[in-house]
């Protein structure tokens, strides 16, 4: 978290790489026995991510319910295509925004907790969330979900794309999926995202030092709310549906995974590699045995055992040995103690 | 002047009473001493002064406003700052980002949410400087949880002299310290005086009565005595409870 | 009122089952403060282990199997009530064993990594016995029902509700008068006393969470034949089981039991209302009692509150 140029930076060399790499994958992923599908899928669920890490690796704030938001902006996205305009912006500013207050609604009942009793908060709220997407047929579509849905057409005023093919999708969500990232960049190095990395560290001190700890709490809770709803809306497009399934224990559990894999906790780009390596791993070992999910979970309970810190940390740490050979191990340890 | 007053706080926790009736006066620029024995709610005290610790009676008055029961950030932001016993630092941040949140200058700017911090030499300039006022001036750039125990200590105080307090409280600073270290954060804390209202809970006696320009003693939950170290080495009660053998 | 009678009779046996079920999940979360995700699992293994005892295909060499087949149901279900938590235990064990690393960390990690667990287990029983619903065989004795002022009750409901209020029972004999009870109780907050006491801590939490286990596993067994033995019912069970715990607070026998009794009659009384929502009654109460209580009914505090 030491505060470097690339920090300061609108766009890091990093991002550029990510988005060139990422803007070839309909070039040659079929090539890989892979389809473009799974491309969106990997943008949806790395922007729900980032999001999803905000809270996590940045505020430490551990939400086992994120789901609710996902599927509440997948539904907001239906319904405002359906009932308010037929129009691209409008509806993923509904999901948007549904999202946004929904986190709202829950974090007034959670913006004071921490630790496990607002991981077990945010259980409950997801739950009822979810309960309540099952339930309200006339709304929701219960189990059969909100069906026909529609890939709006990008409005750019003075033109106009059709995204229904596939990979036009996927070129819709890379552009959104590197607004996101340019934003989250933006606020996890903006004063905003060191105070919230500050109250994950200690929010005693935090508070001592003369913030509304609850204040920052609930907003970061709603910014990522919010954009985790924008996700839910860009997947019901891609889905042309929604269901109630994302928004259940083991769907929300899902996201904490992937961000823990990749390594949320210790890098910024975390939930991405999360995101990738699980989607295709879900795609590939998923293609050859049924019991899949076995291997996935054998694979997440040893790394919360040996690798708490992920795939980005392991590869951080071995950055870090490779720069340090030769180096002195520890510059500071030869001065003797004051204590 | 008096610029802290505390007028009869009480604090229970559930059938508990941990103070029973604290008053107490700090004037301004003084340091004031609190010292007693374990357990005689000396950092319950401080929890209250500080907002951490809501009193079931009593006020706490800053230059005359009634501050008890506030929210810790509220009391913060009137100028009250602290360092913790056990520390607190963020660990994950270099000593200079550990300074720089605490900047009043950074708090201003607390929602911003669009321009980095990294590229803004003003406040890392103001962190420095806070830095080097505690002999830090050389480690800015090296994460809080790789300094050494001492340097800690340091950190400590820098974070709270960052804050731009009126009153600095300090808890236990000298605790873990050596003799070596401790002789160096008497230096630190002497060069402080006058400049800002210091109130220290302090085990070490020595420490206490070579700085202070007052003492209180908290016993039982009340201050059993008070006064200049001088007079408080001629007080009677403390010299029959046989202060110095406080740890 | 009298028409909600059944309704709240349905609540009080709903809430004995989610006491059942909650009891083993209380313990772990007592002693070594740590959320048992996997706790869902373990009680659906019970269910299957029991399945497997008591159905027609037990795993068993043929001579075996037939023999064992020749053994009326009812003997065959009463050995599976012992034995069906006993192999859970062994997979207990080993969980706990994985679990060890957890300790002193932040209970983030625990609940991580019986998150984990809870995947590869819910997957190992797909993968053993299907995606399909089966049913638990009972005893004849006890399944059908009787006519009771002209509404139709079933009898294995009451068996249930029983055999929950007993195991409560023990639990509490076990951790009010006996001296292991008290060096559970001491365990979460004063691992120096139960040294004192002359016990291996680690050996202690062993104890406890095969314990724990096998009160799931037991649980899943009692309740498969009510709610239907899926591979999904894990999570149904686990969900609840955690609720009350928030809900009784952390560290409270009598809080979980009341939270549980609460919790079960929340959702009778509002199914008789609007059985479509009734689960969302539950959801509500925790919210409800968790916004002006933080520690639940009974919580003391805990190291879970940092």
């Amino acid at each position: 978290m030491t505060g470097t140029a690339s920090d300061a930076r609108l766009i890091t060399p990093t991002m550029l790489g990510a988005w060139l790499v990422l803007a070839t994958v309909p070039l040659w992923i079929s090539t890989i026995g892979l389809y473009p599908y799974i491309g969106v899928e990997i943008l949806i669920w790395s922007i729900y991510a980032l999001a999803f890490n905000l809270l996590l690796g940045t505020s430490g704030l551990p939400s086992f319910g994120h789901g609710a938001f996902f599927g509440i902006g997948a539904y907001a996205f239906g319904l405002t295509q359906f009932n308010v305009a037929a129009n691209l912006w409008v509806a993923l500013a509904g999901a948007m925004l549904a999202g946004a207050l929904a986190g709202l609604l829950v974090g007034l009942f959670i913006a004071h907790r921490r630790g496990i009793y607002f991981a077990l908060l945010t259980i409950a709220f997801g739950q009822i969330f979810w309960t309540i997407s099952v339930k309200w047929h006339s709304v929701t579509g219960g189990e059969d979900g909100l069906l026909n849905i529609v890939r709006l057409p990008v409005n750019l005023g003075i033109a106009s794309f059709d995204i229904t093919d596939n990979e036009r999708l996927y070129y819709f969500v890379l552009a959104a999926f590197a607004v996101v990232v340019v934003l989250m960049w933006r606020l996890v190095n903006s004063p905003y995202g060191r105070i919230l990395s500050a109250i994950r560290q200690s929010e005693v001190r935090t508070a001592h030092l003369g913030y509304n700890v609850w204040a920052y709490k609930l907003s970061a809770i709603v910014i990522s709310a919010a954009f985790s709803g924008l996700a839910g809306g860009l997947f019901a497009m891609a889905q042309r549906s929604a269901f109630p399934d994302v928004m259940n224990l083991a769907q929300s559990g899902l996201v904490v995974m992937m961000t823990l894999v990749g390594g949320g906790l210790v890098s910024f780009w975390g939930p991405v590699i999360g995101v990738i390596v699980f989607l295709i791993a879900r795609d590939v070992i998923g293609a050859m045995t049924t019991g899949w999910m076995l291997y996935f979970g054998t694979m997440f309970v040893l790394l919360v055992l040996f690798r708490p810190e992920g795939i980005a940390g392991g590869f951080k740490l071995l950055v870090e040995r490779w720069k340090a050979r030769g180096t002195a191990p520890e510059a500071l340890s030869s001065e003797p103690r004051s204590g | 002047m008096a610029l802290v007053e505390a007028e009869g706080v009480h604090v229970r926790f559930g059938d508990r009473v941990v103070l029973e009736e604290i008053n107490l006066s700090v004037n301004e620029g003084e340091l004031h001493g609190i010292m007693g024995p374990n357990g005689a709610g000396k950092t319950t005290f401080f929890n209250t002064l500080t907002g951490r610790v809501k009193p079931n009676r009593g006020r706490i008055r800053l230059d005359g406003a009634d501050v008890a029961g506030l929210e810790p950030h509220a009391i913060a932001r009137k100028g009250v700052a602290r360092s913790f016993q056990i520390m607190t630092l963020f660990n994950d941040f270099t000593a200079q980002e550990n300074v720089m949140v605490a900047l009043p200058a950074f708090r201003a700017r607390g929602f911003d949410m669009l321009r980095a911090v990294a590229g803004d030499s003003g406040l890392a300039d103001e962190a420095n400087e806070v830095l080097a006022s505690v002999g830090l001036g050389a480690k800015s750039a090296i994460s809080a949880k790789l300094l050494s125990y001492g340097e800690r200590r340091a950190l400590e105080i820098a974070v709270a002299l960052a804050q731009r307090p009126r009153v600095l409280c300090l808890d236990e600073p000298t605790s873990g310290l050596g003799t070596d270290g401790t002789l160096r954060l008497a230096e630190l804390i002497r060069s402080l005086k006058g400049k800002l209202t210091i109130v220290a809970v302090e085990h070490d006696m020595r420490f206490l009565f070579s700085l202070a320009d007052r003492i209180s003693v908290i016993h039982w939950g009340q201050v059993v005595a008070r006064g200049t170290p001088r007079e408080l080495q001629e007080n009677p009660w403390v010299k029959r409870s046989n202060l110095g053998s406080f740890e | 009122m009298f028409d909600l009678l059944p309704h709240l009779l349905n609540g009080l046996v709903l809430g004995l089952l989610l006491a059942l079920i909650a009891l083993g999940f209380m313990l772990i979360i007592g002693l070594m403060e740590q959320i048992n995700l996997a706790h869902g699992s373990l009680f659906a293994l019970g269910a299957y282990f029991a399945l497997m005892l008591t159905g027609p295909k037990p795993p068993l060499p043929p001579d075996a199997a037939a023999f064992w087949l020749q053994i009326p149901l009812g003997w065959r279900y009463a050995l599976a009530l012992v034995i069906a938590p006993c192999l859970a235990g062994i997979v207990g064990i080993a969980v706990e064993v994985c679990m060890r690393r957890t300790y002193g960390k932040d209970p983030l990690y625990g609940l991580l990594l019986t998150f984990g667990v809870a995947l590869v287990l819910e997957e190992l029983i797909r993968l053993t016995w299907g995606t399909r619903d089966h049913v638990l065989p009972v005893p004849s004795g006890m399944s059908g029902a009787f006519i009771f002022q002209d509404l139709i009750w079933s009898t294995y409901r009451f068996y249930a509700a029983g055999m929950a209020a007993i195991v409560i029972g023990l639990v509490w004999l076990l951790i009010e008068k006996t001296p292991y009870g008290a060096m559970i109780k001491a365990g979460a907050h004063d691992s120096e006393m139960v040294r004192a006491l002359g016990v291996n801590l680690s050996k202690l939490r062993l104890g406890v969470f095969v314990l724990g286990t096998m009160l799931a596993a037991f649980a899943g067994i009692i309740v498969a034949p009510i709610w239907g033995i899926r591979p999904h019912m894990g999570v149904d069970a686990v969900v609840p089981a955690f609720l009350i715990i928030v809900l009784g607070g952390v560290g409270s026998f009598w809080g979980a039991v009341i939270a549980s009794l609460l919790v079960g009659l929340a959702v009778g009384v509002s199914g008789a209302y609007a059985s479509e929502w009734s689960l969302l009654s539950m959801y509500l109460l925790l919210v409800a009692i968790v916004s002006f209580r933080a520690r639940g009914l009974f919580g003391k505090k805990s190291m879970l509150e940092v």
